[in-house]
């Protein structure tokens, strides 16, 4: 099982790093960009002192640095990389390339807000708009998290039933930057849990006569990507193991949905990120009023976990959907766009009420939560079925 | 020179050739591209080195016509990422493979990476990936394949009715007058063309009546008849061609008026010395046309040729034929001269004036090059007739009521058929036929597998129009106008993406296109600009964009970069796997620019590719040398240029083959001339200049 848990103080990025050091990649292409530099800084120090024996890429683009990371996958190589907000936004076109030619790349991205207006801090909308690139895609509430997505990350991609790209994301400057207790894995626990063959069974390299990323027409570009979608919908049960795997040999229990006092309760929190901390926060201080809150934290994001939601909402009336990301003109929020999908005509299912907080990093503060679990009963009472507010802000 | 190019001698290309093809057949590039035949030798010439190599493909011609799935034609590991980012994802594998070498994942092993990237992935959008690449440090060879430098063009071939006669639209001058149809009377004038346009590459439209046929883009404006149910209130309207039908009825010729016979000018007669013959004078040249000469014409378009320099105008019009009778008769009563009948087949007519004054009137030579000349078109209806005719007697034939023309010039069946449409006559669409090699074609065997093409035509029958006029006009909404008449379309089809043109014509706004009437689009394009506004001052001004531009110079750019890079032609093979193996050997980046043809929009004819590639290098257009860190070396033919630069071709040379550059032979178009081979030689005077420092 374990080895010495050792605990140390490191901020998110640091986490991050620290726990790709344990992992040491073959390959990292990276761009800096706030808040993801101190990944990348700490990396290409561990580089420089050979605490790693990583070929470090230092990328002139974004762009260029997804580009190398798929060249350098489809070689067989292990490949890591971070990135954020426009930085995401530019690999965006290598994203589609990256899952579409099947390589198992990690990527880390420090959640923070689009540009215009330019803005630097926490906000999950660039995550989010990559939930259709076939990443399988997970969010992380503490920098605790941050480490350990980093190394399951790994192992849910390199899965043969999988091979997919995956990223993980923490929100920037509040996860990133904010100094946090984390325990910890040693070399050999992050060695024992990695396979150590290099995953692809089909690679560019010199020996093999093969062709890689060929036009596909009309008559077989289905094909493909169903395969990719038979993989996503396979990824699901591998993450599930695999983190249950991570939960025997950490003794951190991770699960693609945390429930928090939902056994009993009727009106629940859904959020994701480290919103669901305050959310958790906000539950135990209601209970002591009386009142039969819970929370549920989604980290699975792609896969959506439908299954594991519907089971964990049973029997509660309305829930508030705290979600951190933009999006304008839309039946809901993002997150309460899947959700409404994945209970939709179902038994039993709660009346959903989104409700865009936080954005460009702005805090949401336990109060404002209890608002939101005030309006969301009224809601409820007067029998609306599913709202859309915006909270938190001037009007 | 710290960098060497290894000798390639022809021995060697015939060792490398016997090796197993690394790009191999089953692609679908165009016939005469010359990106195929440069990957050919790339990598035969990797190969040739011995050691593993491996291929980065940027999107482009090269790699999506070479792997469709589940196909390849790489014999080679190879992969495609996406457009702007091959020297990125070259970076990636590299340094992947030399971490897993490290780590003993993978065989230690030297491999020379090949990236492949067009002019388009590699000039603009990849060029931060190149130089971030470059800058890094990896050790690759980067092969930009480039069909030399971007210019504008245009090209069309409509045809339009002027003053002086049936000319195509890219002849027009500013000024010209073009017929049109005034609007309010319904009549024939002629109005000024005061612009010239270039609308750039469009989709392109064929619209055919049963008599007409005219290709244009969906936005341009036809003049149709818009019928209502009440009689009185049928009008004529502009419609573009998106909204029109099969079944619409457009304006058309029906006739030109009356013309004039058509004055030659003088023909300087020759003196005794100036040709080896001596039947200088012999014939008497007339001044003005006449039915007699248009039907002398119409035998020699058809059968006719001619040879200033023997005496001769010969006539391939066989014993007992016809032609050959009235020919005959011709020849005694317009220029007093008695043609040769020795021949069985041929017929000669020796004087030098005559074939001179021949040579004079714009048919054109060759069998596949003949047309009807423009002022052709201005002659009178009898004399027009009379040109018919002697053409029917050379390779026309009658079927059943209607005549039949046959010809293996696409031009002259084209003009022809216009001119037809000047008189009112009737006449369907070209047809083509192929014919195999010794099939009889009016007379004589075929060499060889030939296409023809042929129209049939026939008098129109006037209707009575005073007895039945407004049934006729239920037909023919013109039935009563003197020189327009409606048809129906009977099909609108898409052609492709062509370069387009367009005219502007003062007052009328409509000109005669192909035979239809149709608007021009200057009033259009400039929304509400009131008339003269838009006129243009200048030919090469504000008319027709010229302007060059030429490409970023892509190997100086590399060059700064302190790496060793080339430039190279597939017509030059020995020069180019030299290179390729040069860059691959250096330890480090290298950048190689390849001139490579592009059969479809340089249009040349398909086997051309090789030569076309050789004249760009011959004119100095296209220079081959290597460069590291300033030193410039010149190679192979460019550098005996250098030497003795009396080698040195006139860039003509290069632009002439080429389709796109046609018009850039036109006189308006000399100066532009000038100008293009000005850059050239500035551009190569330099290059000299730094290659003679050593």
């Amino acid at each position: 099982m374990s080895g010495i848990r050792e605990v140390k103080g490191m901020t998110g990025d640091e986490a991050i790093a620290n726990a790709a050091k344990l992992v040491n990649p073959d390959v990292v292409a990276a761009y800096p960009i706030t808040p993801q530099t101190i990944i990348v800084e700490h990396f290409s120090d561990f580089v420089s002192n050979g605490e790693v024996d990583t070929s470090y890429i230092p990328v002139e683009s974004e762009h260029s640095a997804m580009s190398a990371c798929v060249g350098a996958s489809l070689t067989g190589a292990r490949v890591f990389t971070a990135s954020a907000s426009a930085g995401l936004a530019l690999m965006y076109e290598i994203l589609y390339v990256a899952s579409g030619l099947r390589c198992p790349i990690v990527l880390a991205v420090a959640n923070r807000a689009f540009s215009a207006p330019i803005n630097i801090h926490g906000e999950c909308t660039d995550q989010m708009v990559c939930r259709d690139a076939s990443w399988i895609s997970l969010f992380g509430e503490s920098a605790q998290e941050a480490y350990d997505e980093t190394i399951l990350s790994f192992k849910i991609a390199e899965h043969p039933d999988v091979m997919l790209p995956a990223m993980f994301g923490v929100e920037g400057f509040i996860v990133t930057h904010a100094l946090e207790r984390v325990e910890s894995l040693s070399k050999q626990q992050v060695e024992d849990f990695l396979p150590e063959s290099r995953a692809a069974k089909y690679r560019f390299t010199p020996d093999e006569i093969m062709s890689f990323g060929s036009l596909v027409l009309q008559d077989y570009y289905m094909e493909i990507k169903r395969q990719q979608e038979e993989a996503m919908i396979k990824a699901y049960d591998v993450t599930k193991k695999v983190m249950e795997e991570f939960t025997e040999m950490s003794g951190r229990k991770m699960e693609v949905i945390e429930e928090y006092k939902l056994e009993d309760a009727e009106y629940a929190f859904i959020s994701y990120g480290a919103t669901a901390g305050n959310a958790k926060a906000v539950v135990d201080r209601l209970r002591s009023k009386g009142e039969k809150a819970g929370a549920l934290k989604i980290r699975l994001y792609r896969p959506f976990p439908s299954l594991d939601i519907h089971e964990a909402l049973s029997g509660i009336k309305a829930v508030s959907i705290l979600d951190r990301s933009a999006t304008f003109g839309s039946p809901g929020t993002i997150l309460q766009s899947d959700l409404s999908t994945a209970l939709y005509g179902k038994e039993n299912v709660p009346t959903l009420h989104g409700y865009i907080n936080g954005l460009g990093g702005r805090v949401l503060t336990l109060p404002e939560i209890e608002e939101i679990y005030q309006k969301t009963k009224e809601y409820h009472d007067v029998g609306m079925t599913t709202t859309l507010d915006w909270v938190g802000y001037r009007s | 020179m710290t960098l060497q190019l290894p000798k390639v001698s022809v021995k060697d290309l015939q060792e490398w050739s016997k090796l197993e093809e690394v790009f191999t057949s089953g692609h679908r590039l165009c016939a005469g591209c010359g990106a195929g035949i440069m990957a050919r030798q790339v990598t035969l010439a990797a190969k040739a080195l011995g050691d593993p190599y491996m291929i980065v493909n940027a999107t482009g011609c090269l790699e999506v016509a070479s792997t469709i799935y589940p196909y390849t034609a790489w014999n080679a590991p190879w992969l495609h990422n996406a457009f702007e980012n091959a020297a990125a994802t070259a970076s990636g594998a590299i340094e992947a493979m030399n971490a897993m070498q490290r780590k003993g994942i993978m065989r230690e092993k030297h491999v020379n990476m090949i990236v492949f990237g067009g002019d388009g992935g590699t000039y603009d959008i990849g060029l931060q990936s190149l130089s971030g690449a470059i800058e890094r440090g990896h050790d690759f060879l980067y092969v930009c394949y480039n069909n030399g430098a971007y210019m504008n063009c245009l090209s069309l071939d409509t045809h339009i009715l002027t003053k002086e006669g049936l000319k195509r639209v890219t002849d027009l001058k500013l000024g010209e007058h073009v017929y049109a149809m005034d609007q309010k009377t319904g009549e024939l004038v002629l109005k000024e063309c005061s612009g010239i346009y270039d609308n750039g590459i469009k989709e392109v439209y064929e619209v055919m009546t049963h008599h007409h046929s005219i290709k244009t883009t969906k936005n341009h404006p036809f003049l149709t008849v818009q019928r209502s149910k009440i009689k009185e209130e049928n009008k004529l309207v502009w419609k573009t061609l998106e909204e029109l039908q099969i079944g619409d009825e457009i304006v058309v010729l029906r006739k030109l008026d009356e013309g004039k016979s058509y004055t030659f000018k003088e023909i300087e007669l020759s003196q005794l010395g100036d040709y080896k013959v001596n039947k200088l004078n012999e014939a008497k040249i007339p001044e003005k046309s006449s039915p007699d000469l248009m039907e002398f014409f119409g035998l020699f378009i058809g059968d006719g040729w001619v040879r200033p320099h023997k005496a001769e105008v010969g006539f391939s019009l066989p014993e007992e034929t016809e032609g050959r009778k009235r020919l005959v008769e011709l020849s005694k009563k317009l220029f007093d001269l008695t043609p040769s009948e020795s021949s069985k087949d041929d017929v000669y007519i020796y004087s030098v004036n005559l074939a001179k004054f021949v040579d004079s009137l714009e048919i054109g030579k060759g069998a596949r090059n003949k047309k009807i000349p423009s002022w052709m078109f201005k002659l009178p209806y009898k004399e027009k007739e009379s040109l018919i005719k002697g053409l029917l007697l050379s390779d026309g034939y009658l079927i059943g009521n209607s005549n039949r023309y046959v010809s293996a010039s696409f031009e002259l069946l084209k003009t022809l058929r216009l001119l037809l449409q000047t008189i009112n006559y009737r006449v369907g669409k070209i047809h083509t036929q192929k014919k195999k090699k010794g099939t009889f074609v009016v007379y004589r065997k075929l060499l060889e597998d030939s296409s023809y093409g042929y129209i049939c035509f026939s008098k129109r029958a006037e209707p009575n129009i005073k007895k039945y006029l407004s049934q006729t006009k239920q037909r023919d909404f013109l039935a009563d106008n003197m020189n327009f008449r409606t048809e129906k379309i009977i099909s609108i089809e898409y052609v492709r993406a062509e370069p387009t043109i367009d005219l502007r014509v003062e007052e009328e706004h409509n000109f005669i296109a192909d035979g239809i009437v149709v608007h021009n689009t200057g009033i259009q394009r400039s929304g509400g600009t009131p008339q003269g506004a838009a006129t243009t001052t200048t030919p090469a001004g504000s008319v027709i964009p010229g302007k060059i531009q030429w490409q970023k110079p892509l190997a100086e750019i590399m060059a700064g970069h302190d790496i060793p890079t080339f430039t190279a032609s597939p017509a030059y093979p020995r020069d180019l796997m030299a290179k390729v193996q040069a860059g691959l050997k250096f330890e480090g980046p290298a950048f190689m620019l390849v001139d490579s043809s592009c059969n479809l929009g340089q249009r040349y004819p398909p086997d051309q590719a090789i030569e076309v590639s050789k004249l760009a290098v011959k004119t100095c257009f296209f220079p081959l040398y290597y460069t590291c860190k300033d030193e410039w070396i010149l190679t192979g033919i460019s550098a005996r240029i250098a030497k003795d630069p009396e080698r040195k071709l006139p860039v003509e040379d290069y632009l002439k083959p080429q389709g796109r550059f046609r018009h850039l032979f036109k006189p308006e178009w000399k100066k532009k001339m000038i100008q293009i081979q000005d850059e050239v030689d500035e551009k190569w005077n330099r290059l000299v200049r730094k290659a003679s420092l050593h």
